[in-house]
Formats: structure tokens, C-alpha cells, sequence
């Protein structure tokens, strides 16, 4: 039997996966709910697969994954997602976890999936292989920005306002206000809010 | 007649203060002491002079700028003879030093009053000196008018630099209470100054090389959009402009008046194509944009309207700026909401249906080797009726386009407590105050979603048999007490409690604050959230 740990911060996956599994060549050894929890278990469980989804609280399942990537003898690891942002998806694509899953896929090539891992292979959804294949052409089409510049929307992406920008890259307010038309230009985005929000395609590199 | 038309009230002034010191001295049988017939002459030839000045610039702001100066200098030269040829002590030379500075001081700043102040002192002084030792000279008087010349200097140089201070402003909140906030702020700012300089046409431009905006004309309003450079010198931010006679004036950054060929300056062109052949052009600038305000079919164009324009020129960039704020916050919130409706609908629905799929995945594979699903298929029938009543209420919610009152809310708590007791299996109650509040759409969301993320861990995690959700508002806060007999979130007697992280993230996404007082046998979640500042 191979040993499974489960990290999913939602009661109806959970409950889910488990029937899902059961009468399979996997057993469901823990479940955790937080980025935390997942980190924990798996110290605690050893799993050999961890079914890993990536919007948890307390830690993002691509934090668990970075920090399992650390580690001795990590457990094999399969996204589970219901859908990533470009920046998820190039974090995702950096780490190379052994399988990618949609939820919103057909649910059979979860056992798939898993099969294909518990060979020692690697499995992406292929829709998920195609959006991270987007996101790559994205980003490379991407302008390119000067280090300050990057720092600049960086910052705006914390949702600092310019005095306290103006403050942290030692300049004045004023300047801080040119920075940021020239970048709306480069970028050709209208405003504060959608730079924040689009931080990270158009840096294209997740943050 | 008067207003902004400091250029006829200094030649009405010249005018009338001619014509009564010719008639004071007509009758005073004393006056002239010196050269009386050279001074009926100057005096005379001073009120047909100051006539013809006034004449010549009551409607021609032009001619105003071009003879400001030289008339200034006039009116120092008579100044200087009339004390010369009047200097007994009934002499009422007063009033004409005082035209001279009252003068600099309107018209330009506290330096050309000091300038004209110390130049009329010492000609008044020099004046002095000449007549000294006649019969009518007398040495105290002059001493004690020297002493109100210099006192009456310094208040009117202390005017100058303290009208520089006291210009129009308008600020945030007199744009509130003086414009709507659904107009267009091009045309909020376009109507403001057209009403300020009684304009019968306006435009406001914005742009660099291209110029977009509005223009203003009998009432009806047109998009407008200007190719090339509407000022040529970048230098000038402002200026009074008469296509027609190729003019232009602007101001020096010494405040003097600087006099131009329009057609140097200006893209006469532009102008012409909206119609504007003699108006005003200052500068806007917000944050973001610069651009031009243009006015024109101005009854009284004057000089003081370089003042005003500059007036306006701001006032337009902070109702523009104004409104580029407003616009910023309402996108943000439109945003933050967008954002917070797809992260509930993402939690929520796919989350469930993806669940759904992976159980329906699962019975399949189930009734394939013979399995018996049917226990499978009623939960998930259960689980699905429950989801639909969720997603029901949560779309009940979005349709309303008002804010609840407390009571209608815990109504809505109430029942969704009741759902919630019957699909946990638990003793689940509501109970809140009877103060009056009103609950924005967001928080009234977040809170079912509190309720149901807080129930689900005390049964799940707590295996608790009943919970008791306390609702309380107290000023712009509304907390909600949940407590239950479970076992607690402590994982043994020496750790502290963990914290529900579910619950926290939520919370902190509503910008509230949770504590948590937990041991075996009585967990008690305390969260409080604002009431004011919830995206609606």
C-alpha cells in the first residue's frame, strides 16, 4: 500500500478523496488543513504521495512544496488545484512537483496521475501544461523594466501608498509619480489597482 | 462693472482724484504757493490725461497692460510737482500718494509698492527740500507727513505681500458641498470656471502633443480634440490672448506684465477652430495630466483675469484630481469586491462540485466491482440540496441593493443556524442584541461564512454538541461570540491553543480580529469585524 497525506483545506474534497481511495492501492495515513498542519503530518506520517492543494490558509501548498523541496527523502508530490494564476503556475512549473491535478478535471485522472507518480514518473494536467505554457510565452513578451522600476511595482503590489514608496527607495513623492506614469505606459496599464493586481504577469515571475 | 476690473478703478480713481484736487485748489485762494500758472496748466492737462487714459482702457485690457507702467511713472512726476508747487499745509497732496501705491499694490506685488513707497518718499523729501525756507513751508508738519507717508508704505507693502497669501483655494471640501459627484469632473471643473469668469465658452483640454476634452458653448457640451502644441513656450502657463489684433499678455515671474504677439505664443489655429478669438489660456495640472483651460466670450476681459485664470487653472487640476481620486476608490472597491465574490464562489462552489465529481468518481468505480452505492448517492443527494440552499442565499444576498438592518441579519443567521444543526447533527442557536445597525451586503456574507467555517470546526474538530453564536453591535463594530461544548482547539494541557486558521483568514480578510479562549469542554471564538469601511 502506498501511504497518502492529504492536505486540503476543504471539508467536501476531503471527505471526497477519502471514499475515492478506498478499495484502491492507497491508504489515506493523515489530513491537514493548513500549510502548517501539511508540513507537520508529514514529518509525522511519512507518506509517500502528499495530494497537496495549493490554496490553503497558513501556508500556500506551493509553500509546503518549496519547503519539502528542502528536505531529505521528500514525499512525491501532486498538486491539486482548482485553478492558478500565472504566477502560480511559473512557481508550480519551478518546483517541479511529480503531478499536477485540476479538480475541475475529470476526477479519474487523480488515480492516474497518482499512478503514474507512484511509478517514479511525472504527471501534468494537460490543460494545466498548456497554461503554464501561456504564461511562459507571457512573460516572455514582457517589457523590459529597470530593477527600480521592478521594485516600484513591487511595492505598489503591497498596496503601499507613494509617500511611504517614496520613503523606502529614498526619493521624493514627485519622483515616485513619474516612475509610475512611465511604467503605466511601458506596461500600458491605467492605473495603481490593475498594476497591483497584475503584478506578477507583468513581471513575469511570481511574487 | 467692477469686478475683476482693478484697471478701471485705478483710472476711475486717477480720474476723480485729478478733477477734485484742480477744484480744492480752484478754491483755495493759498494754492497754488508755487508757479500757479504752470501748475493750473499741469493739473489741467493731468485730468484730460487721466480721461483719456481711462477712456482708452476701460475696455481694452491691452492697452491697460501696455500703459500700466508708463501711467505709474506719470502719476509719480505729477505727484513730485504738485508737492513742489502745493507744499503749504493745506495742500491735499495725500491723496495723490496715495493713488501711486494703492496702484503697485493692486496691480503688481509687495516689491513695486515698496519700489514706488521709497521712490515717492524721496521725491516727496526732495520736494520738501526745494521749498525749504519760504513763508509757507512749515518744518513740523513736514516732518509729521513724512512720518505718515512711511506709515501709510508699510501698511499697503505689507497689503501687497499679504494678498499673495489670501487666493482663492478651493479645497476637497468645498468642491463637495459646491459640485455633484456624478458629472463628468472635466465638465464639473469647465462649469466652475465659466460661472467664476462669467464665460460665455470654455474648454478644458488635456493632453501632451494631443489635447482631448470637452467644450462648453451655449449651454451644450462637445468633445473636443486638439492636435500639436496649444502653448508654444512651455514656460507660460497663462495668459490673455486676442487672436484677431495678434495680442497676448502674460505675467513675468516678477509679476509684471509681459506683452506678446499671440501668434507666437499660441496655436492660434486651435483657438480658431473652436471659436475662441480673444479669451484667457491657463494651465491645468493634476498628478497624472496636464492640459489647458481656455475661456473665452468674456464681457469684461480685464488684466485681473490673469489672476483669476491662474485661480482657475488650479482649481480645475483639483477637481480633476479630484475625480481621478474618486475614480481610483471606486475601481479599488470594485476590485476588492470582484476579488472577494470570486474567492467566495472559488471556496464555495467549485470546491463543492469538484468534491461531488470526485465522490460520483468514486461510486462508479464503486458499483463496478459490484459495491453497494446507494448509502454513497444519498449523502451526496443531501450534500448537493444543502450546497443549493447555500448558493441560494448567497445570491439573495448580491440581488439586494441595500445594506440590512441587524435584525434582518440575524433573522438570515437564524436560519442558516437551523440548516447548519440539521446537517452537522448539533444544537446550533443565534441570539442577539436589540441595538439598530445597518450590515453591508460583504459583511452580512462573511458572517454566514463565519457561522458555517466555525460550526463545521467545533463539530469536526471539537465533536461539539451544541453552539451558541452571540451577535453584538457596539459603535462601528459588530462581534460575534461563538461558543460550544467541544473539546477544545488545545491539542493537550501544555500547548496553547491552536488557532482555527480557517476562521482567521476569513477574518482577516474582513479586516477583524479574533481571539480565542479554549479549553476541554468550552471553546469560546470571539470575532469582531467593522461595521463601516465593508465593501458593499
Amino acid at each position: 500500500m502506498n501511504r497518502v497525506l492529504l492536505a486540503d483545506d476543504h471539508p467536501m474534497i476531503g471527505a471526497a478523496l477519502d471514499v475515492l481511495l478506498r478499495g484502491t492501492d492507497y491508504e489515506l495515513v493523515g489530513r491537514a488543513r493548513s500549510g502548517a498542519d501539511a508540513l507537520a503530518q508529514v514529518q509525522r506520517s511519512k507518506p509517500d504521495i502528499i495530494l497537496l492543494d495549493v490554496n490553503m490558509p497558513d501556508g500556500t501548498g506551493l509553500d509546503v512544496l518549496r519547503e519539502l523541496r528542502q528536505t531529505r527523502r521528500p514525499p512525491a508530490v501532486v498538486l491539486l488545484t482548482a485553478g492558478m494564476d500565472d504566477s502560480q503556475l511559473l512557481a508550480a512549473d519551478g518546483l517541479e512537483p511529480e503531478g499536477i491535478v485540476l479538480k475541475t478535471s475529470d476526477p479519474a485522472l487523480l488515480l492516474d496521475c497518482m499512478e503514474q507518480v507512484r511509478k517514479g514518473e511525472s504527471w501534468v494536467d494537460p490543460e494545466i501544461a498548456e497554461r503554464t505554457r501561456q504564461a511562459k510565452e507571457r512573460a516572455s513578451r514582457a517589457p523590459s523594466l529597470t530593477p527600480r522600476e521592478r521594485d516600484l511595482i513591487d511595492l505598489v503590489r503591497q498596496g503601499k501608498r507613494n509617500r511611504d514608496i517614496a520613503a523606502e527607495l529614498g526619493v521624493t513623492e514627485g519622483t515616485v509619480k513619474v516612475y509610475l506614469h512611465a511604467i503605466f505606459d511601458k506596461l500600458g496599464v491605467d492605473n495603481r489597482t490593475e498594476l497591483a493586481m497584475r503584478a506578477a504577469e507583468l513581471l513575469g515571475r511570481p511574487v | 462693472m467692477f469686478k475683476y476690473q482693478s484697471g478701471r478703478v485705478i483710472a476711475l480713481g486717477r480720474v476723480i482724484l485729478a478733477a477734485l484736487f484742480l477744484v480744492s485748489i480752484w478754491f483755495d485762494q493759498s494754492q497754488p504757493a508755487q508757479a500757479p500758472e504752470r501748475t493750473y496748466g499741469l493739473l489741467f492737462f493731468y485730468v484730460l490725461y487721466a480721461l483719456g487714459i481711462a477712456a482708452l482702457t476701460w475696455r481694452n485690457w491691452w492697452l491697460d497692460a501696455r500703459l500700466a507702467a508708463p501711467a505709474h511713472i506719470i502719476d509719480m512726476a505729477v505727484f513730485t510737482g504738485i508737492v513742489f508747487s502745493t507744499n503749504g499745509y493745506t495742500s491735499p497732496f495725500f491723496l495723490f500718494f496715495v493713488l501711486p501705491l494703492l496702484s503697485a499694490a493692486i496691480r503688481w506685488g509687495w516689491r513695486e509698492t515698496a519700489l514706488t513707497a521709497t521712490l515717492l518718499i524721496l521725491l516727496y523729501l526732495s520736494a520738501g527740500l526745494l521749498v525749504t525756507g519760504t513763508e509757507t513751508f512749515e518744518l513740523q508738519r513736514f516732518v509729521a507727513r513724512s512720518g505718515h507717508l512711511v506709515i501709510l508704505s508699510a501698511l499697503l507693502i505689507w497689503f501687497g505681500m499679504h494678498q499673495q497669501f489670501t487666493r482663492l483655494f478651493i479645497g476637497p471640501d468645498e468642491l463637495d458641498r459646491s459640485l455633484g459627484r456624478d458629472e463628468d469632473p472635466a465638465i464639473q471643473a469647465l462649469r466652475l470656471a465659466m460661472e467664476a469668469s462669467h464665460a460665455g465658452c470654455g474648454a478644458l483640454v488635456l493632453g501632451e502633443e494631443r489635447f482631448v476634452g470637452m467644450c462648453l458653448s451655449g449651454g451644450a457640451a462637445r468633445s473636443l480634440r486638439i492636435e500639436g502644441v496649444l502653448m508654444h513656450d512651455p514656460a507660460i502657463g497663462l495668459a490673455l490672448f486676442d487672436i484677431d489684433a495678434d495680442r497676448a499678455v502674460t505675467r513675468r515671474s516678477d509679476r509684471r506684465y509681459r506683452l506678446l504677439r499671440s501668434s507666437r505664443l499660441l496655436d492660434i489655429e486651435a483657438l480658431r477652430e473652436i471659436g475662441a478669438a480673444q479669451g484667457l489660456i491657463s494651465a491645468v495640472r493634476t498628478g497624472t495630466e496636464q492640459g489647458w483651460l481656455v475661456l473665452w466670450d468674456i464681457p469684461d476681459l480685464s488684466l485681473d483675469f490673469l489672476e483669476l485664470g491662474d485661480e482657475l487653472g488650479r482649481a480645475a487640476g483639483a477637481i480633476l484630481e479630484r475625480g481621478a481620486l474618486l475614480l481610483a476608490i471606486e475601481q479599488g472597491a470594485a476590485a476588492r469586491t470582484r476579488l472577494s465574490l470570486a474567492r467566495d464562489v472559488h471556496d464555495s462552489v467549485v470546491q463543492f462540485l469538484a468534491g461531488a465529481a470526485f465522490r460520483v468518481e468514486a461510486m462508479m468505480r464503486g458499483s463496478s466491482t459490484g459495491a453497494q452505492v446507494e448509502s454513497d448517492l444519498k449523502e451526496l443527494k443531501r450534500l448537493l440540496i444543502e450546497e443549493q440552499g447555500e448558493i441560494r442565499s448567497f445570491i439573495s444576498a448580491l440581488r439586494r441593493d441595500r445594506e440590512l438592518e441587524l435584525a434582518e441579519a440575524v433573522e438570515e443567521l437564524k436560519a442558516l443556524a437551523s440548516r447548519l444543526s440539521r446537517q452537522w447533527s448539533v444544537d446550533c442557536e443565534v441570539t442577539a442584541c436589540e441595538k439598530a445597525a445597518s450590515i453591508p451586503i460583504r459583511l452580512q456574507l462573511d458572517l454566514q461564512n463565519l457561522l458555517r467555517e466555525a460550526v463545521a470546526n467545533a463539530v469536526r474538530h471539537g465533536g461539539a454538541t451544541r453552539i451558541h453564536v452571540g451577535v453584538d453591535v457596539d459603535d462601528d463594530r459588530l462581534e460575534l461570540l461563538v461558543k460550544d461544548n467541544g473539546s477544545g482547539f488545545a491539542a493537550g494541557s501544555d500547548e496553547p491553543p491552536t488557532e482555527p486558521w480557517s476562521l482567521k483568514e476569513r477574518v482577516d480578510r474582513a479586516h477583524g480580529s479574533l481571539s480565542l479562549f479554549s479549553k476541554p469542554g468550552c471553546t469560546d471564538i470571539v470575532i469582531t469585524l467593522p461595521l463601516v469601511g465593508a465593501p458593499a
